[in-house]
């Protein structure tokens, strides 16, 4: 239910996506030093085992955030991990944060 | 007559009590005596990994062929090495623990692991198991969410679950446990995660918890002035997450330590941290550290010392030493006195750039100028890369050669450490990033198998890896082979002598376990599991593309 009304809310959201702030991205960047590079590359570069972030379409948050929360493949669900400011900051860095 | 009767009586008496209670401490400690069982993780208290079974042997090899195959039904890949006792076979992975005829490769019962979808966001390096103990007519195992299980060997039924930590915590376990001297012992995993690690001791009947070494030493404790004067050592690191040997005679386990935590040692100050990345004499009653020998003082790299503790009798100096041997991550070959735990020969059995050498009066190891560039947080080309010069796949020790036999790892990663955030409970803690080095030559081998001196650590032979390292275990027989596997699906057998391979067959999936051999009515069997997982497989997805998933046993033998 939690679940089902956080996907909501993200799908709600999409059409406002576009621009970010430069103190998201970062914080984003940060979350993803720590928690993702470690399979998905250092600034998303040379992501050895996982999906290549940098090739994930910027139209897609809501499947963004539905891979987050639930996983894919190898990677497991991250849904309780983070919340909803720190997932917006993830987007934000995936989407704006690195030359893509 | 009367005395002949009650001799004959004795004998029954002794072979129904032989029956009737299962695994003794004595049939632990005999392992190898009779081949019909395989009842302890490496092959012996001794983890040798060494069988002196010799039907298959170099000439014969060539008519080994698969007698029966049973699918895991699992995809999270297959590391474990199974067990065999009186025609069963145990087997473990992440999902399952299986029993299995080992005449027909039927399956008897199969018991599954319940954990939560969300448990592999705190495993680092793949969802796996690695492997079974058994003792008393039980079956132990750990489980992903940092539980130990006991069940029942006929049944399968679950007999007690005793909870080691909280998952959500960072804790998860992977290795398979040992029984020494009526102590279940058991480690954890999660070093990447902030843990604290520790060793525990159980009541292999009732699963109640006996005594809990943590590996990370408080304040107050012996050992805890080596940590600065605040709480780094609560996420320390130092996790246990490979089975340790045993010595029955001295009655000392021997238990490797992992990593520090985070692997930016900037709150773990400029001191040792024991007991990270060490090696640890521990009495398996009490849980009591009788000597320790740190390999990586503050390790800011990501050297654990967990990798497998390996017993033997060498020739040092023109007197006999009883020894511990480790390939250790960190590139360095360490031989140590395993009864008072004095350091006999550390030299590097790879490219090593973080140090010069050990000094062997400190049994230090001495940094070199990387030391101090990795730790003001500039980019280093460090030898051996964070996967080491050596992973877990473990290596196995024939005592009448007195070689090391093992897979190991040559390629460098860049490397530099990241500012350090505070703990968050589940979330990484580690603050590094590491990639490959641009100017690798395209020929350089990524790994080799070889067959290593242990006090000198040169090379007897050497087989160059060319596409990727080997991430299985080497089983090594008195027929002078060797067995390993491949990541892209090939087990092999190879000459022990020269390091040709004689034999190989291509299984469905990549090969990251542990063979074994052991005999049925007089004939020998070599059993290995396929299913590609753990790190090896993580780091080499892409170029593994061809490669599938999916878990199986194979058996085989030779073709009469």
């Amino acid at each position: 239910m939690c679940l089902a009304g956080a996907l909501a809310l993200y799908g709600a959201s999409v059409a406002a996506q576009g621009t970010f702030e430069p103190e998201q991205i970062s914080k984003g960047a940060a979350i993803f030093a720590r928690n993702c590079a470690p399979c998905h590359g250092p600034r998303m570069v040379d992501p050895q085992s996982a999906f290549d972030l940098r090739k994930f379409p910027p139209d897609e948050k809501t499947r963004f955030v539905n891979v987050l929360m639930r996983g894919k493949n190898a990677m497991p669900p991250l849904g309780g991990l983070f919340g909803t400011e720190e997932i917006d900051a993830l987007w934000a860095y995936v989407v704006a944060g690195e030359k893509r | 007559m009367t005395r002949y009767l009650s001799s004959l009586g004795f004998l029954l008496l002794l072979a129904c009590a032989g029956a009737v209670s299962a695994q003794t401490l004595d049939e632990l400690r005999n392992d190898g005596k009779n081949t019909d069982n395989v009842l302890t993780y490496g092959m012996g208290y001794h983890l040798n990994r060494y069988s002196a079974l010799n039907l298959i042997n170099k000439t014969t090899v060539k008519r080994l062929v698969p007698v029966w195959n049973l699918s895991l039904d699992n995809r999270w890949g297959e590391q474990a090495q199974p067990l065999v006792y009186n025609g069963v076979m145990y087997v473990t992975n992440a999902r399952w623990t299986v029993a299995i005829d080992v005449a027909t490769g039927q399956q008897i019962w199969r018991t599954e692991v319940d954990w939560l979808p969300e448990t592999p966001r705190v495993v680092c390096c793949g969802v796996s198991n690695k492997g079974p103990a058994l003792y008393n007519g039980k079956v132990f195992r750990t489980t992903l969410d940092a539980y130990v299980v006991a069940l029942d060997q006929k049944t399968g039924k679950q007999l007690w679950k005793s909870k080691a930590a909280d998952w959500t915590e960072g804790y998860s376990m992977t290795m398979a446990p040992l029984v020494a001297n009526g102590v279940l012992l058991t480690g954890i995993s999660g070093a990447e995660f902030g843990i604290r690690g520790f060793i525990d001791g159980w009541d292999p009947d009732t699963g109640r918890h006996l005594w809990r070494r943590y590996t990370t030493a408080a304040p107050g404790e012996p050992g805890g002035d080596t940590w600065p004067p605040n709480d780094s050592y609560k996420n320390g690191g130092a996790s246990t997450w490979i089975t340790g040997s045993y010595d029955p005679d001295l009655d000392l386990v021997y238990w490797g330590t992992g990593n520090a935590g985070p692997w930016n040692p900037e709150p773990r100050g400029k001191l040792d941290n024991l007991y990270v990345a060490s090696i640890l004499a521990v009495r398996p009653k009490t849980g009591q550290i009788v000597w320790h020998y740190q390999a990586t003082p503050n390790d800011p790299y990501d050297w654990d010392a967990c990798w497998e503790l390996i017993l033997g009798d060498l020739k040092v100096d023109g007197q006999n030493r009883k020894v511990v041997m480790q390939l250790n991550r960190n590139g360095f070959l360490y031989v140590i006195d395993r009864a008072n735990g004095k350091l006999l020969s550390a030299k590097p059995f790879e490219k090593v750039s973080w140090a010069t050498h050990v000094d062997m009066t400190t049994g230090r190891p001495v940094e070199s100028e990387q030391g101090q560039k990795v730790r003001a947080y500039e980019w280093i080309e460090k030898w051996p890369g964070t996967r080491g010069a050596k992973n877990w796949a473990h290596a196995a020790f024939n005592p009448n050669t007195g070689l090391l036999y093992a897979n190991t790892m040559h390629a460098a990663r860049m490397y530099r450490l990241l500012p350090v955030e505070p703990f968050k409970a589940g979330q990484r803690y580690m603050f590094m990033e590491a990639k490959d080095p641009e100017n690798r030559p395209a020929d350089l081998p990524w790994g080799h198998f070889q067959a290593i001196d242990p006090m000198t650590a040169q090379p007897r032979w050497q087989m160059p890896l060319a596409d990727f390292p080997h991430w299985s275990a080497v089983l090594a027989t008195g027929g002078g082979l060797l067995f390993t596997g491949k990541m892209t699906g090939e087990f092999i057998a190879v000459d022990a002598e020269t390091g040709k391979t004689l034999w190989q067959f291509k299984t469905g999936s990549g090969v990251n376990s542990q063979p074994i051999t052991w005999t049925r009515n007089g004939k020998q069997y070599v059993t290995v599991l396929s299913g590609l997982g753990g790190l090896g497989e993580i780091v080499n997805r892409q170029k593994l593309g061809n490669v599938p998933q999916g878990g199986s046993v194979w058996t085989f033998a030779l073709i009469d």
